[in-house]
């Protein structure tokens, strides 16, 4: 790996990242905001009036719970499509972007390997994700003090982990289809379709029996089963890591063997 | 001394496209090598298949006596290289961007890189994408230059540069291959090359048309040529000098088509009454029609 690779990179994401992290606070902060009136609201008669497919798929018997709040507000759709997002916009911009604009070229041609470069911007991407989940983690902790959330801080953990493995899976996959081709909007659009794919499969899985034991192979599923605010840390995220790592490989294995385009 | 750039077979195709075709050729080490032919030839292609850019489909390339496909990175690492659209980070300063490029070739003296800047009159504390077409490009030759390497590999370098600027960058490549150093470069214009390269190449369609020293191919070259006379030009007479290749008469005028020295041509006019002399930049379009004499396949203007 190339240090001044890894450093021009993160540093190319500052201002990104500290966009989606004011992005991330307001939205941990409103949700958690209302969660006082919310819980006041949660009457028993209240949640059997919710239809069936409703309480499967967002638990809500456990929203009288500032974790299960949590869970289903926040780290059902909202949190996962925002740290998919940016850790798929950042690894299609760090690799595709770069060769479409004709930058990555003045980088590969010096003597650091390609491989290097590829690990660096990879590790980069990791690197964001991984603060967008250190921030995620402190909001909690703190809006679950000022309104009174009662999220333990090891559930805060657990539940900023899962996100940020899943974000880092998709990011890791956009640098990855950078390297097989150099295309931008393929690089945003194939994760994309991925994760759409993977939130659909884990909605029906919820909701149909016949596709229930296909649910755990979605990448949503893997990273939320548990919750994940006030679950144990599910296997799947293990497996959305080491899916990470192959998909890494990958993008060093075809970076290493094709032509760099130019502009 | 040995060579520089060895190719053998060396083929690259895009898809249908052949864009470097089956080419054998040796750039001997130190001095200038000039590439010229139209766009489309394949200048490009060859450039960055030497730097490790791209992969050949067939053949080899050796730069500096390393294989460019197998070990990039040991080419990499003694050559400097300018893109033909060379593209920096718009959001960097010059030097800061230099200092990045610099890092990456293992450290660069950033006195160097103050020289030839103040030399290319280049403001270094200038965001990138504040910098004129020009002035960008003065940072792509300033990056390729700055590490002293033994190969430097300029992809239509002076594009964007003002005359005075073109000048300098040809002095700077004179000096590059004064202290030994050796250069390819390509271009589009014969002017620009004669005034610097000891060897030129002219590619078309991806295939090697000529490889000659600049002086050979300067004789060789057609020009065309306007005479305006006081009266009906003498046609005939103008036809039968030696190295006229062709004649269009006007009422007053007569645009000629000139190959090789003009000396016989300005001797026949003398006696002549000629009131205006117009001639051309020498075309490279013309160029080719010199080097293939062939009428199936006129000037070299494609894209």
């Amino acid at each position: 790996m190339s240090a001044a690779v890894l450093v021009r990179s993160l540093a190319d994401q500052r201002r990104s990242l500290t966009g989606w992290g004011i992005g991330l606070v307001v939205v941990v902060a409103v949700m958690s905001a209302l969660w006082p009136s919310v819980r006041d609201m949660m009457t028993p008669e209240l949640l059997a009036s919710y239809p069936e497919a409703m309480r499967e798929l967002f638990d809500v018997e456990a929203m009288d719970t500032g974790a299960g709040y949590l869970n289903g507000e926040l780290f059902s759709i909202i949190l996962p499509g925002l740290f998919i997002a940016f850790a798929v916009g950042r690894g299609a911009r760090t690799l595709a972007g770069e060769e479409r604009d004709g930058t990555l070229e003045m980088v590969v041609v010096t003597p650091v390997s390609r491989s290097a470069v590829v690990v660096a911007k990879t590790v980069a991407i990791v690197l964001g994700t991984v603060v967008l989940g250190i921030v995620l983690a402190v909001s909690i902790l703190v809006c679950s003090a000022l309104f009174d959330l009662g999220i333990a801080p090891g559930d805060a953990l657990v539940g900023s982990l899962a996100m940020t493995v899943l974000g880092v899976a998709f990011g890791v996959g956009a640098v990855t289809v950078g390297a097989v081709v150099p295309s931008r909007p393929a690089a945003v659009a194939i994760p994309a379709a991925v994760a759409v794919a993977a939130y659909v499969l884990h909605v029906l899985g919820a909701l149909v029996p016949t596709v229930e034991p296909w649910r755990r192979l979605s990448p949503f599923t893997m990273a939320i089963v548990n919750g994940p605010v006030g679950g144990s840390v599910p296997a799947g995220v293990g497996v959305l890591a080491i899916a990470a790592v192959v998909l890494g490989g990958v993008a060093v294995l075809s970076f290493t063997r094709r032509d760099i385009t130019s502009p | 001394m040995d060579a520089v750039v060895t190719t053998r077979h060396l083929t690259k195709r895009f898809g249908p496209t052949v864009a470097v075709d089956n080419l054998d050729l040796e750039v001997a080490a130190g001095g200038v090598f000039g590439l010229l032919g139209p766009n489309g030839a394949g200048k490009t292609t060859f450039l960055r298949l030497c730097v490790g850019l791209l992969r050949p489909t067939d053949g080899h390339v050796e730069v500096l006596g390393v294989d460019a496909t197998a070990r990039p990175d040991d080419v990499q690492s003694r050559t400097g290289y300018l893109p033909g659209t060379f593209t920096a980070y718009g959001n960097l300063t010059a030097r800061a961007y230099l200092a990045y490029l610099a890092s990456l070739r293992g450290g660069v003296d950033p006195d160097v890189v103050a020289g030839i800047a103040e030399r290319l009159e280049l403001d270094l504390d200038r965001r990138i994408d504040t910098l004129s077409h020009g002035n960008r490009q003065k940072v792509g030759i300033t990056q390729a230059f700055m590490n002293s390497p033994e190969l430097l590999v300029l992809d239509e370098p002076t594009s964007g540069l003002d005359p005075l600027m073109q000048r300098e960058f040809l002095a700077m490549v004179r000096e590059a291959a004064a202290a030994g150093r050796s250069v390819v470069l390509s271009s589009h214009i014969l002017t620009e090359v004669e005034a610097v390269a000891d060897t030129v190449a002219i590619l078309r369609h991806g295939r090697l048309v000529t490889l000659d020293t600049v002086d050979n191919l300067k004789a060789r070259a057609v020009r065309r040529i306007d005479v305006m006379f006081s009266g009906p030009p003498p046609l005939d007479t103008l036809a039968g000098i030696e190295g006229v290749r062709e004649v269009h008469g006007g009422p007053t005028s007569a645009h000629l088509v000139v190959e090789g020295h003009l000396a016989p041509l300005i001797r026949a006019l003398a006696p002549l009454d000629v009131a205006d002399l117009v001639t051309h930049e020498v075309d490279l379009g013309e160029i080719f029609l010199a080097a293939y004499d062939d009428a199936s396949s006129p000037a070299g203007v494609e894209d």
